[in-house]
């Protein structure tokens, strides 16, 4: 009989569990769908874009040194970053980190070092810049090139992992946020944030800024795998902030729901790197919960 | 307690519930008018088996005269012979009626060793039963066309004293017509089976007391005689799946002006069942040929579930299946077209419910449709051929570092010569069911290949995988569904039932419900035991 009640009430569990979490299929009908129309994803995908909305809106985002909107505009973009140690080239049009190449010393005139200890000349650069403008990292046939200054993260991040970028991911509804992450890279990851390249997610409590949840993907964790950095217990720094600078971006744009990625610059503070209008859904695994309590919290 | 969030069904789905309870009631109003007063018929909705028959014959010549006799079967109101195909390089065939019996004759000059001939045709078959009036008697004459099968034969011993007594042993010589026959079908069908090739004359058949089909035959066929009831051997051949190298001899005895097949071997009493072929009446020899040349035969027997033609006849009203045969369509074409959609319904269910990834919406439903000239399992082997010729091209041509479309290109010649070798390799094999391959439509397989190109391309070997297996395991669903040749026929009779589809879509695009999938994505949030 207490097998049975014991049967009963994991069913129960589950049954409550399985309502509070969000599928592919909620998400779209009842979150994409009807939250972002589609014309406006261009404002999410192109992170040029995106820049130009939130500049205008006065968030904070990283510095754009050079811009090349086609080939006629490397050359200028060159001169520009003969004068600078470090900065990031990006893709406007690509997902998932691919093109990204951060430079993090010049160690000659003409002559830098990438974050993956490669050395790297203005030859290279130029042809990376090209293939970027060709779309060889994009969906489209072709793409824009941009240069950002590089961020520094803060101390906090460092101690997580300091050879790439952490950023906080905040997924928001109607400028609300629903729930919170940071996401931490790993050797495994290649250095990428993203938790399906096999990047770690851990829970922000969206009250306090505490880490309380740690996820590698398949487990929970309480160090970092390679690092052995503790994980959990740690508070974000200027985490009020971290959550105004998200709320205000997605305020910005069109889009109801997102994805908001924030990053902590040791000098600038929380600067908003980039934003998606179909963020993933993992963020119920790093969290432990499922985001039915937390949409049902916002006025329809 | 969080609140209950998930409903099965997004909000605002009264609209939704209006549209598909309106197609519903569409396609019920309309079904039930035909069904009611138009008069089609849902029991012929029921497929029929059909025997693809292919007898292949084998003979060496010793670049001399050659000639091979055999009986070809004629339709009747037991069997329906159609699609009838001969090959025999070489060999010059001609047909003749004799006897009641179709007679196709093979012959040439200078004929090599490893001749081969392939004779084959399609067989839609009904099984005959016969309601014997027991008050029959034995008439006192007959019409001057069944006389004869009342006289002896070569092997049919019918004056031999012998068989007359056993015929008064078995109460065979007195009774009614009927009581006759059931002895002497009794008397006959109790006697041991015998695994013997050749053949026994009635006589030895009696004396030996067991014999093999053609023994109790010509028993059965003496003795009837013998009690004045015309009566024949008839030849022919079980058709199961499979390679057949024996044939069959049943007998029929002439009651109330038809002839009444009984077969005492297998104990079919009055009955020819559905799988009997009939190939020639009479005491015949089943192949006569050229001596010395070490003649071989075979039939090769499939079968496949089609659309009973008595189901065509009763869509009357607006029958697309006639419309399209007055065109000179092909039914294929008229299914693929109609189960398309159902297939595409199961794609659905197998992607947003099980959450099974897939390349693409619709081409594992064009895959499925495809492999239904090939069957599922030739089909599926052929699709592994190409996405193997594709991935091993993909291999060879990535160092060349040509552009996207160049490459597609070239993949797609690969994947053209793939299909052709492998039905060039079938055909050597026997395998005839996969030389149908070639009949894949290559803009179907063109798709696929892309697919699983961009796949690899781009997510990398492990996904492409992934999707390859999933695309598969849905292709085999939508087969199983789109080939059945009940829903075929439900379909082409009521395409209405397309407007049930279209509602079950726009539900199953409300669906909001967590997929299969996802609770194995999120078990441990599910099923973790404390929350932390």
């Amino acid at each position: 009989m207490s097998a049975l009640a014991e049967l009963r009430r994991v069913l129960t569990r589950l049954a409550v569990r399985r309502d509070a979490l969000v599928g592919i299929n909620r998400r779209n009908v009842t979150l994409v769908y009807r939250h972002n129309p589609r014309r406006y994803y261009p404002l999410a995908d192109d992170k040029l874009l995106t820049k130009e909305r939130l500049a205008a809106a006065g968030v904070p985002t990283p510095r754009t040194l050079a811009q090349c909107d086609g080939l006629y505009a490397i050359s200028a973009a060159l001169e520009i970053l003969a004068a600078h140690d470090d900065f990031v080239i990006k893709p406007a049009g690509a997902s998932g980190g691919a093109g990204i190449i951060a430079v993090v010393e010049r160690v000659a005139a003409g002559r830098w070092r990438t974050a993956g200890g490669k050395d790297i000349g203005v030859a290279q650069i130029q042809r990376h810049l090209a293939e970027v403008i060709f779309g060889v990292y994009a969906k489209d046939i072709q793409d824009r090139a941009f240069i950002e200054e590089r961020i520094l993260p803060h101390p906090f991040f460092d101690e997580l992992w300091n050879e790439g970028l952490c950023d906080v991911r905040v997924l928001t509804l109607e400028s609300r946020p629903l729930m919170a992450m940071i996401r931490v890279p790993t050797r495994r990851s290649q250095g990428r944030a993203n938790l399906h390249q096999g990047g770690l997610g851990l829970a922000v409590d969206l009250e306090t800024g505490h880490t309380f949840r740690a996820w590698s993907g398949h487990d929970t964790l309480r160090t970092h795998p390679e690092t052995g950095a503790a994980l959990l217990g740690r508070e974000v720094p200027g985490w009020r902030d971290v959550l105004e600078v998200a709320t205000r971006a997605a305020a910005a744009l069109p889009l109801g729901y997102l994805g908001v990625d924030v990053v902590i610059d040791r000098r600038r503070g929380p600067m908003v790197l980039e934003v998606n209008a179909r963020p993933g859904l993992e963020i119920q695994n790093v969290n432990g919960t499922g985001l039915g309590p937390a949409l049902a919290a916002v006025p329809a | 307690m969080p609140e209950p969030t998930n409903r099965p069904i997004e909000r605002g789905w009264k609209r939704h519930l209006l549209v598909m309870a309106a197609l519903v009631g569409i396609f019920a109003v309309s079904a039930a008018y035909k069904l009611g007063f138009l008069g089609y018929s849902l029991a012929d909705i029921m497929p029929r088996t059909r025997y693809d028959v292919a007898l292949e014959m084998r003979f060496d010549g010793h670049d001399d005269d050659a000639s091979v006799t055999t009986f070809l079967p004629m339709s009747d109101s037991h069997q329906t012979i159609s699609d009838e195909e001969s090959s025999s390089p070489g060999l010059h065939l001609t047909t003749h009626s004799r006897g009641g019996n179709r007679i196709a004759n093979w012959s040439g000059v200078n004929i090599p060793a490893g001749a081969r001939i392939r004779h084959s045709f399609a067989v839609l078959a009904r099984a005959v039963h016969f309601q014997l009036d027991p008050k029959l008697e034995v008439p006192g004459s007959y019409p001057a066309s069944v006389v004869p099968y009342l006289k002896p034969e070569k092997d049919i011993q019918v004056d031999a004293a012998e068989i007359r007594q056993r015929l008064t042993e078995i109460g065979a010589d007195q009774g009614s017509l009927v009581a006759r026959l059931d002895a002497i079908f009794r008397a006959t069908s109790a006697m041991p089976q015998r695994p013997f090739k050749g053949v026994t004359d009635a006589l030895t058949a009696l004396r030996l007391g067991e014999a093999s089909c053609n023994g109790k035959s010509r028993l059965f066929v003496a003795l009837s005689r013998a009690t004045g009831i015309p009566a024949r051997l008839v030849g022919g051949l079980i058709m199961q799946s499979g390679v057949r190298r024996v044939s069959h001899q049943w007998a029929e005895a002439y009651v109330g002006g038809h002839w009444v097949p009984f077969d005492a071997t297998n104990k079919h009493f009055a009955t020819l069942p559905e799988h009997y072929l009939t190939l020639y009446y009479g005491d015949e020899v089943l192949y006569r040929h050229t001596k010395d040349i070490n003649f071989d035969y075979r039939y090769v027997v499939e079968t496949m579930l089609v659309p009973s033609p008595k189901a065509k006849a009763s869509f009357h009203v607006f029958n697309i299946w006639a419309a399209f045969e007055r065109l000179g369509l092909s039914f294929t074409l008229l299914r693929t077209l109609l189960m398309l959609p159902i297939g595409a319904l199961v794609v659905v269910l197998l992607r947003n419910v099980v959450g099974t990834p897939t390349y693409g919406t619709f081409l594992p439903a064009l895959i499925a449709a495809a492999a239904s000239e090939t069957g599922a399992l030739w089909g599926t082997l052929g699709l592994i051929v190409v996405v193997v010729v594709v991935a091993f091209g993909r291999m060879l041509l990535v160092r060349l570092e040509l552009l996207h479309s160049p490459t597609l290109a070239i993949l797609l010649a690969g994947v053209a010569v793939s299909l052709i070798t492998i039905t060039m390799i079938a055909d050597q094999l026997g395998l005839h069911r996969l030389t149908r391959i070639s009949l894949f439509p290559i803009a179907v397989v063109a798709i696929t290949s892309e697919r699983f190109y961009l796949s690899l391309a781009e997510q990398g070997v492990a996904t492409a995988l992934k999707h390859l297996g999933g695309t598969f395991a849905v292709v085999f669903a939508c087969y199983i569904v789109m080939s059945s040749p009940a829903l075929q026929v439900l379909v082409i009779g009521f395409p209405e039932v397309l407007l049930v589809v279209v509602a079950l879509n726009i539900y199953l695009g409300r669906w909001v419900g967590v997929r299969l999938s996802e609770y194995r994505r999120f078990r441990q949030l599910l099923l973790a035991r404390a929350k932390t």
